[in-house]
């Protein structure tokens, strides 16, 4: 009987609790930290949890790099925040138009949201239709996700937020507009999903050319520590070389392939090079982008 | 006495490996009836190779690749998903084609795939897949029809011929809606017969269906060298679109 009753408890326990992703901030420096992103595709397990957000606590307030992918991740966020500092979280960044980047917005009412004019739109136009996609994947922790567009427009290159300067950077490439964060104080970069970390690329909206030309771009930047988008952060410029080199060996297996009039799965069979399978996601991804971007290549033939 | 064990047991093997379905579904005894008759089948994953993507995100576009040249002489190629509204995808009579295909087809959830190839003995062979998909593909309009130069590129081919091995494989993709019928206000417009021509003889006669996606590719092979593949579509509306891949 006892056992039963305990049983009971622990059920309706279990119910009546939200999705707890179990949020730890890791210090990057003094007043900034990332929260790390579970490097696997959206889950009912990870509830979504698969891309890193980061903050900086300044003077008078925080300021919030990229949201997550729901509601509930937003408003975990907020709390693992509220126990380091009772500043409030007065600016919000998003970089891109993709979902586990934006879809936290709604936690947050009291907020600026800051975020690129193309990346605004999309988020407009095409919120909606990531939220039904996700519920399909994450279900639960996906509960009372709405779409929160951004209410600034970022056009400037430098940003004041109540006396801290932070410097933006507008690229493309990973989707038609990826805006990096520069913190000049501490030397840190977040750059967001321009840069992976050993864990293979993702392209849906990706233009291989333009996204090579943002990363030597990026290399360029006396950064003492870049958090990526995916992956953990680091503090040399191997990982950056590495992407260039994934980008350019999946761009000439294309080409190669086009011409030789080989389908997908030809393609895939394909042995590929040793460093980049031991990217994490890699057989995932890699096939994904095989199928979305191979028909752009086949195009190029007559 | 033990030989005659030995026979029952590997006979008993052999019906097994068979006879098993190894991509269960409802509707799959009945399709095929219907497509084969009482004719002789056996299941036969180990000669014909169905790809499919791990999943589908895109269900208007899921890659599929049917590879069945292991099997001699093959006469037929019919491809069907059991769980679409619209199950059947392609049925090529092969003529001088090999059985191999590629293409693209739209799925209304998550299916089994079927690849049923003819040999020259009469047997089917079936070949067996699963696509993972939330689906939705067959409940939305083409994106072409909604563009508003659609008249223009209506039936604009594109094809390429590459050769390896004494194999000519010919791919080619042409623009049209492929549209179901199944949304409200949107009537069937699809292609549904394609015949494929080396010079004047003919290489293949297929049966099309709205289930293969909008501005469909396709790859075929043959062993029939040519300096001029010619290909004729044929849409239900009655036009002829024409084209020759040299």
């Amino acid at each position: 009987m006892k056992s039963l009753i305990f049983f009971f408890c622990l059920i309706s326990y279990g119910f009546s609790n939200d999705f707890d992703y179990k949020l730890k901030p890791i210090k990057l420096a003094e007043n900034s930290y990332y929260f790390y992103g579970k490097e696997e595709y959206f889950s009912k397990e990870n509830g979504g949890d698969i891309a890193n957000s980061s903050f900086i606590i300044t003077n008078n307030s925080v300021i919030l790099i990229d949201t997550g992918s729901s509601k509930l991740y937003g408003e975990q966020v907020k709390k693992q925040i509220e126990k380091i500092t009772d500043k409030p979280i007065k600016y919000i960044l998003n970089t891109h138009h993709h979902p586990d980047h934006f879809l936290g917005n709604s936690a947050f009412s009291n907020s600026d949201i800051y975020a690129s004019e193309f990346t605004k739109n999309e988020i407009e136009t095409n919120g909606d239709l990531y939220i039904v996609n996700l519920v399909n994947i994450i279900h639960e922790a996906m509960n009372k996700t709405k779409v929160k567009a951004p209410n600034q427009i970022l056009t400037t290159k430098d940003l004041n937020f109540d006396g801290y300067k932070l410097k933006v950077l507008y690229f493309d490439g990973h989707t038609q507009s990826d805006i990096a964060i520069y913190d000049e104080n501490t030397k840190i970069l977040y750059a967001s999903d321009l840069v992976f970390y050993k864990r293979t690329l993702a392209t849906p909206h990706a233009n291989l050319d333009k996204w090579i030309k943002s990363l030597k771009e990026l290399e360029k930047i006396n950064y003492s520590i870049l958090v990526p988008g995916h992956g953990i952060s680091f503090t040399t410029k191997e990982p950056i070389k590495e992407n260039i080199a994934y980008l350019e060996f999946l761009q000439n297996t294309l080409k190669n392939s086009a011409k030789e009039g080989l389908d997908i799965y030809e393609i895939l069979n394909k042995p590929i090079p040793k460093e980049f399978e031991s990217f994490t996601m890699f057989s995932e991804e890699f096939e994904r982008s095989v199928i979305n971007l191979y028909p752009s290549y086949e195009k190029d033939l007559k | 006495m033990k030989y005659i064990f030995f026979l029952l047991v590997s006979f008993i093997l052999i019906q097994n490996t068979y006879a098993k379905n190894p991509v269960e579904s409802p509707t799959f005894d009945d399709i095929l009836k219907e497509i084969i008759k009482d004719e002789k089948y056996i299941f036969d994953d180990m000669n014909i190779k169905i790809k499919v993507p791990l999943f589908a995100d895109n269900p208007i576009q899921v890659p599929i690749f049917v590879d069945a040249k292991a099997i001699k002489n093959a006469k037929k190629l019919i491809i069907f998903t059991d769980l679409n509204p619209i199950p059947k995808v392609i049925d090529m009579d092969l003529l001088n084609l090999l059985p191999i295909v590629s293409l693209n087809i739209k799925v209304a959830q998550e299916t089994p795939i079927r690849a049923l190839v003819l040999d020259d003995k009469g047997v089917w062979h079936i070949g067996s897949n699963n696509i993972k998909s939330f689906g939705g593909g067959c409940s939305v309009s083409s994106v072409a029809s909604s563009d508003t130069d659609f008249g223009k590129l209506l039936g604009k081919t594109k094809g390429n011929i590459f050769k390896t091995d004494g194999v000519y494989r010919l791919k080619t993709s042409i623009f049209h809606p492929m549209e179901t019928g199944l949304v409200f206000g949107n009537s069937e417009f699809y292609i549904n017969r394609i015949t494929i021509k080396a010079d004047n003889q003919i290489l293949a006669k297929i049966d099309a269906y709205s289930s293969i996606s909008e501005n469909p590719r396709f790859i075929f092979e043959t062993l029939v060298e040519s300096k001029d593949y010619k290909i004729e579509f044929f849409d239900i509306d009655g036009n002829k679109f024409n084209m020759d891949i040299k």
